[in-house]
C-alpha cells in the first residue's frame, strides 16, 4: 500500500456534467435538462480543451470520468475522447481509466461499449440498499438495479469495480447501514469509497432538514456507522488507505491518491479543477457557457490561486495526511530542500504530543484516534507557520 | 402670568401599545415639524432603541398650541419603560402635572399599563386614558373602558384615538390643555430645578435636561449642582421643537435644557437639584438619589488585542450614561478586562450590544452579579463586586447581600402563583392587601441577587402578564452565601465563579454544571466539569470527546473547497475562548442565568 508516485506522473479529470435527475444531496454541477445533441457537443468541447491544454512532461497514469453521470453519455462519444487521448499521447493501456455510474443507466450492452473504449475501472454509486433511502434521495434506481450493474460489470470483465456508499442519511439508522454494507461486500468489489453526508447549503436536502421534515442521525450513531464501516470492511480484506477510501490489497485508484500527493491533474470540463506547477485553477461551472467559449476558442478558465511555498508545504501535510501511509519525509525534504522536523516543528511535536500523528523514521501518518480527527490535525497544519 | 399657559406631561404605556406613535401625532398636529421632516418615533433617538422597542433616554419637547384664542405651551416629556430604569421613569414623571396613559384599544389593560399608572398616581399626576389603535379591527374601545373602571379610572373620560391615522389627535390635546393642571411654583423664589435627564454632545458638553420648579435660570448664570457642589456657568439654554432652539431663560414651570460646559454625564445626576451659586435655594427637591449600579459583571475582549479599544469604547459611552461605571481587572482564565457595573440586566444587554456593534467588538461577558458585603473574621469589611475576589470561607464571619422591598400588583387569581415564585427565591413575606375585590398587592423582602435575572419573566409568566412589579433597594441583609467554583479539565476557572445561597448550593452546582455540558461543545479530549464549594465538589459531569471531526467527502480535485471548509472551522473556533485547553463558547460564561430554579 505504500505506493509512491513518481513526482511528475499525472492524471487526467473529465468533468461529464449530465444527469437525469437530481439528486437531493448533491450540489456538484450537474445539469439535468440535456439530451444526447448536447452531450455530444459537450465531449466536442472537452476535446477541443484537451488539444489545447498544456500537458505536464510526465506520465500519464489515470483518466477519470467523473460526474455527473458519466455513464449517461453514449459509450461512442467516451470511445472518441479516449481516442484523441491516444492521438495525442500513444497508447494507454497501463492507464487506470475510471468511470462513474449510475446503476440505473448501465445494461450490458453499454458496459461492453464502454469496457471496449478502454474504461478499465468501473465505479457505481449504489449510496444505499434500502429502497426507501434510494427514493428518499431521488434516485433514479433501485437496489435491484445495483446487484444487476455488478454483474453486467462482471460480464463485460470489468476486474476493478468500486461501490459508493453514503452514511448518514437522514432518518437513517445502525442497522440499515450495517445492511448496507454486508450487502455491498457480498458483491465483492475490489474498492469501496464511503462517503459521511454533508448537508450542502441550497440542496433540496438543506431546505428538508431546515424545514424539519428530515432528521439526521446523531453525532454518536454517524460516529458509530463509521467505525462499523471500518471493522465490517477490514473483517472483509479491505485496507482503508484513504479517509473515505477501501480497497483490496493492489486495488487502490491511482486518481484518487494523486490530489492527495500533489502531483499534477488536468481537469477539462464546465468546473473542473487543475493543479500543476503549484497553480490551481478551474473552469467557468455553467455548461453551456463552456460549450460556447471552447467553440470560439476562448479561455475556460474562470479563476487560478499559485500556492506560495509556505502553502505548498502546508497542503503537502493536511493532503498528504489524508493517506493512510501518510507523507514521506524524504519526499519532503527532496521537494523543499528542508526537512518536514524543521518546517512544522512545533504543531508536529503538539500533535504527536496528543497522540494524533506518528512520527516514524521516513513517513508521518495519521495515529487510529487522528484518522478520527483528522480536520484538527488539518486546521494545524493549515494555521502554523513554516518558519 | 405665564405659568398659566404651561402644561407638563408625559405618556406613559404598555409596550407596544403606540406610545412613540402618539408623541409622534402630537409634535406633527402641533405643527412642529414640518411632514418632511417627520421621521418615525422621533422621541427614540438611538437605533437600538428603536429595534428593541424601548426608550432609555427621555427627551422633551416643547409643542405650541393654541386653544380658544389661547396659547399654550405643551411640554411633553418622555419616560424610559423598563424595570430597570424605574428611578428614571418617576424622576421624569416628577417633573410633569399629567400623564396620557395610553392603552391599546385590542390588548387592553396589562401588567405594564398598571405598573405605570400606579407610578403616575405616587407623583399625584391627573390621568387622562388614551384608547389608541381604534382602527385596528379587533378594537374592543368599550371593553377596555370598562377596564379603566375595574383599575380605578372614569372610562368615560377615556379618548379614542388611532395615532397612525391621526384620529383623535385634536381631542388629546384639548385635554392637555383641560385636564392637566398648570405648574404651581415659586416664581420669585430661589431657583430649584429638577434634572431629569441628561446627555452628552461633543460640541457643547452636556447637555442637561431640566424642569424648573421655582424660580428663573438664565444665560450667563453661575448655577449649582446640588449634590456634588459643582459649580459652572451656562452658556446656552434651549427647547426642543423638537428641534433645538435658544431661548434666553426658563421660567418657573418650564421644560428644557442648557449646557455649561459640563464635561461629564457623572456631574448630573439625575434627580439633583439646580440652583444658583450666588442665591441657593435652602432645601433641594425631594427624591434624589445617586444613580447607583447594581449589576455587576466582567467584560473581556475575546481578542486581548483589543484591551484597549474596549477600555476606549467603556469610556465614550460612559461619556451619556452616569449610571455605567468600570474598572480594570485580571482573570485567570480570561485574561485583562473590566468590570462593569450597570442598574440591571437590561441596562447590561445595551452596553453589551452597542459595544459589539458600534464599537465592533468581540466580547466575553460574565455571568452578571450583586455586589456583596463581606465581614472578616479580624473585623475588616470588605465589598465583593466580583465572585472570583469573595475570601476564604475561613476568613468569613458573614456575608450580607442587597435586599429590595418588592411590591407586586397582581390580580387575586395570581396570588398564589406570585407567592409561590417569592418563596422560590427566598424571599420574606411582609404584607398582603387588597386594593379592591380583584386586585391585590404582595409586598415581599427579596435578595437583589434572586430578581436580578428573569424575576420579572417569570412573574410575567405565571400571572399572564398582569402583575406590576417595582421595587426600592432596602439595605443589606446577612445571608448564609457560599462561592461556588467550576472547575474544568481539574482547574478551577475563575470567571465562572458564582456566589449562591448554601441550602440552594447542590441543586445550582448541578444544574449549572448540566447547563455548563450542554454548552461546551465536545472537544478532543473528554472534559470533566466540577462544581465545588471551598474544595468539595457538589456536581460533576463530563463533556465527552468528540468522536469524529472529519471530512469523508470527495470533492473532485477542488482542493480550494475543502481549505474553505477548514478555514470555515477555525473560524467558529476562535470566537471560543481557550482556557488551558478547554474551548469555552462565550454563552458558556453566562450560563447560570439559563439555570432554572426548581419549580
Amino acid at each position: 500500500m505504500n505506493i509512491e508516485f513518481a513526482p511528475d506522473d499525472w492524471g487526467l479529470y473529465v468533468h461529464i456534467p449530465f444527469c437525469r435527475a437530481r439528486c437531493t444531496y448533491c450540489d456538484f454541477n450537474t445539469v439535468t435538462h440535456m439530451g444526447e445533441d448536447q452531450h455530444r457537443q459537450y465531449l466536442g468541447a472537452v476535446a477541443r480543451e484537451w488539444q489545447s491544454a498544456k500537458l505536464p512532461t510526465g506520465r500519464l497514469i489515470s483518466v477519470f470520468f467523473g460526474g455527473g453521470t458519466p455513464s449517461l453519455v453514449h459509450p461512442s462519444l467516451i470511445a472518441g475522447f479516449l481516442g484523441a487521448v491516444r492521438d495525442r499521447i500513444g497508447p494507454i493501456e497501463d492507464v487506470e481509466i475510471t468511470l462513474e455510474s449510475n446503476p440505473g443507466t448501465l445494461d450490458p450492452n453499454r458496459l461492453d461499449a464502454f469496457r471496449q473504449a478502454g474504461v478499465n475501472r468501473l465505479s457505481v454509486g449504489a449510496q444505499a440498499m434500502q429502497e426507501d433511502h434510494l427514493k428518499a434521495l431521488n434516485r433514479i434506481h433501485g437496489v435491484e438495479d445495483i446487484y444487476s450493474a455488478v454483474e453486467f460489470a462482471r460480464q463485460a470483465k470489468f476486474s476493478n469495480l468500486n461501490l459508493d456508499a453514503i452514511y448518514g442519511l437522514p432518518n437513517q439508522t445502525l442497522n440499515q447501514w450495517q445492511e448496507t454494507l454486508s450487502k455491498l461486500i457480498e458483491l465483492g468489489p475490489e474498492h469501496f469509497s464511503l462517503y459521511h453526508l454533508q448537508v450542502e447549503e441550497g440542496t433540496s436536502m438543506a431546505i428538508g432538514v431546515a424545514q424539519g421534515g428530515l432528521h439526521l442521525p446523531q453525532e454518536d450513531i454517524v460516529a458509530d456507522m463509521a467505525d462499523l464501516a471500518l471493522t465490517m470492511l477490514n473483517a472483509a480484506g479491505y485496507e482503508p488507505y484513504e479517509i473515505s477510501n477501501w480497497a483490496r490489497s493492489g486495488h487502490e485508484s491511482l486518481h484518487n491518491q494523486l490530489y492527495w500527493t500533489m502531483n499534477s491533474y488536468i481537469g477539462l470540463g464546465a468546473g473542473a479543477h487543475s493543479f500543476h506547477n503549484n497553480r490551481r485553477w478551474w473552469n467557468f461551472r455553467g455548461v453551456r457557457r463552456y460549450m460556447m467559449m471552447q467553440g470560439a476558442g476562448e479561455s475556460t478558465v474562470e479563476g487560478e490561486e499559485q500556492l506560495s511555498v509556505s502553502e505548498q508545504m502546508r497542503e503537502y501535510m493536511w493532503l498528504g495526511l489524508r493517506r493512510r501511509a501518510g507523507i514521506s519525509k524524504d519526499g519532503f525534504a527532496i521537494k523543499f530542500r528542508r526537512t518536514v522536523e524543521d518546517v512544522f516543528q512545533v504543531p508536529l511535536a503538539k500533535l504527536v504530543d496528543l497522540g494524533l500523528v506518528v512520527n516514524g523514521e521516513h513517513r508521518i501518518w495519521l495515529s487510529h484516534r487522528g484518522w478520527e480527527m483528522a480536520n484538527y490535525v488539518f486546521r494545524i497544519f493549515l494555521d502554523s507557520g513554516t518558519g | 402670568m405665564k405659568q398659566q399657559v404651561i402644561r407638563n406631561f408625559s405618556i406613559i404605556a404598555h409596550i407596544d401599545h403606540g406610545k412613540s406613535t402618539l408623541a409622534d401625532r402630537l409634535i406633527e398636529h402641533t405643527g412642529a415639524l414640518t411632514e418632511r421632516e417627520m421621521t418615525d418615533q422621533i422621541l427614540d433617538s438611538m437605533d437600538l432603541e428603536r429595534e428593541r422597542g424601548i426608550t432609555i433616554k427621555a427627551q422633551a419637547v416643547q409643542l405650541e398650541y393654541t386653544y380658544e384664542g389661547q396659547r399654550f405651551e405643551l411640554n411633553l416629556i418622555d419616560t424610559p419603560g423598563h424595570v430597570d430604569f424605574t428611578y428614571e421613569v418617576s424622576r421624569a414623571l416628577q417633573a410633569c402635572e399629567g400623564a396620557l396613559l395610553v392603552i391599546d384599544a385590542a390588548q387592553g389593560v396589562e401588567a405594564q399599563t398598571l405598573a405605570n399608572l400606579y407610578m403616575a398616581l405616587e407623583h399625584d399626576l391627573a390621568i387622562i386614558p388614551v384608547i389608541n389603535k381604534i382602527d385596528l379591527p379587533n378594537a374592543d374601545p368599550d371593553r377596555v373602558m370598562e377596564e379603566l373602571v375595574e383599575i380605578g379610572l372614569d372610562g368615560t373620560e377615556a379618548i379614542l384615538v388611532s395615532a397612525k391615522q391621526g384620529i383623535g389627535i385634536e381631542s388629546v390635546l384639548q385635554a392637555v390643555v383641560n385636564r392637566v393642571p398648570s405648574p404651581q411654583g415659586e416664581a420669585q423664589g430661589p431657583l430649584r430645578a429638577l434634572i431629569f435627564d441628561s446627555r452628552f454632545d461633543s460640541y457643547k458638553g452636556v447637555l442637561v435636561y431640566i424642569r424648573v420648579i421655582d424660580g428663573v435660570l438664565k444665560v450667563g448664570d453661575t448655577m449649582r449642582f446640588v449634590a456634588t457642589g459643582k459649580e459652572f456657568q451656562v452658556t446656552e439654554i434651549g427647547v426642543f421643537r423638537p428641534h433645538p432652539v435658544a431661548v434666553q431663560e426658563l421660567g418657573t414651570g418650564e421644560v428644557g435644557f442648557f449646557a455649561a460646559a459640563i464635561k461629564s454625564v457623572q456631574d448630573t445626576r439625575v434627580g439633583d437639584t439646580v440652583t444658583l451659586a450666588n442665591k441657593p435655594a435652602p432645601t433641594p427637591l425631594p427624591g434624589y438619589r445617586p444613580a447607583q449600579p447594581m449589576v455587576f459583571s466582567g467584560l473581556y475582549p475575546v481578542d486581548s488585542q483589543d484591551y484597549g479599544r474596549l477600555r476606549e469604547a467603556l469610556e465614550k459611552l460612559q461619556l451619556n450614561d452616569a449610571a455605567l461605571t468600570f474598572e480594570p481587572e485580571t482573570s485567570v482564565a480570561l485574561g485583562f478586562g473590566f468590570r462593569a457595573g450597570f442598574l440591571g440586566l437590561l441596562h447590561l444587554d445595551v452596553i453589551q450590544e452597542r459595544l459589539e456593534r458600534e464599537y465592533g467588538l468581540a466580547l466575553i461577558t460574565t455571568a452578571p452579579n450583586v455586589v456583596y458585603q463581606v465581614t472578616l473574621i479580624k473585623g475588616e469589611v470588605l465589598r465583593v463586586d466580583n465572585p472570583a475576589l469573595m475570601p476564604p470561607a475561613g476568613d468569613i464571619l458573614e456575608i450580607s447581600e442587597p435586599v429590595v422591598d418588592a411590591s407586586i400588583i397582581t390580580p387575586t387569581e395570581y396570588i398564589g402563583a406570585v407567592m409561590e415564585l417569592c418563596q422560590e427565591r427566598r424571599g420574606t413575606f411582609k404584607d398582603l392587601s387588597y386594593l379592591d375585590p380583584k386586585r391585590a398587592m404582595v409586598q415581599y423582602r427579596l435578595p437583589l441577587a434572586e430578581i436580578m435575572y428573569d424575576f420579572f419573566d417569570q412573574l410575567k409568566s405565571r400571572t399572564r402578564g398582569y402583575a406590576s412589579f417595582d421595587y426600592q433597594l432596602a439595605g443589606l441583609e446577612v445571608a448564609d452565601l457560599v462561592r461556588m467554583d467550576i472547575l474544568l479539565n481539574g482547574e478551577i476557572v475563575d470567571a465562572l465563579s458564582v456566589i449562591v445561597h448554601r441550602d440552594r448550593a447542590y441543586y445550582r452546582g448541578k444544574a449549572l454544571a448540566e447547563k455548563l455540558r450542554e454548552l461546551i461543545p465536545r472537544q478532543l479530549f473528554e472534559v470533566p466539569i466540577q462544581a465545588a464549594i471551598g474544595g468539595r465538589v457538589v456536581a460533576r459531569e463530563t463533556v465527552r470527546a468528540m468522536r469524529k471531526d472529519v471530512l469523508a467527502k470527495c470533492y473532485g480535485g477542488d482542493i480550494t473547497r475543502k481549505r474553505k471548509l477548514l478555514e470555515k472551522q477555525k473560524e467558529g473556533k476562535r470566537r471560543m475562548k481557550s482556557v488551558g485547553n478547554v474551548e469555552i463558547p462565550q454563552e458558556a460564561f453566562m450560563a447560570i442565568l439559563r439555570v432554572d430554579d426548581p419549580s
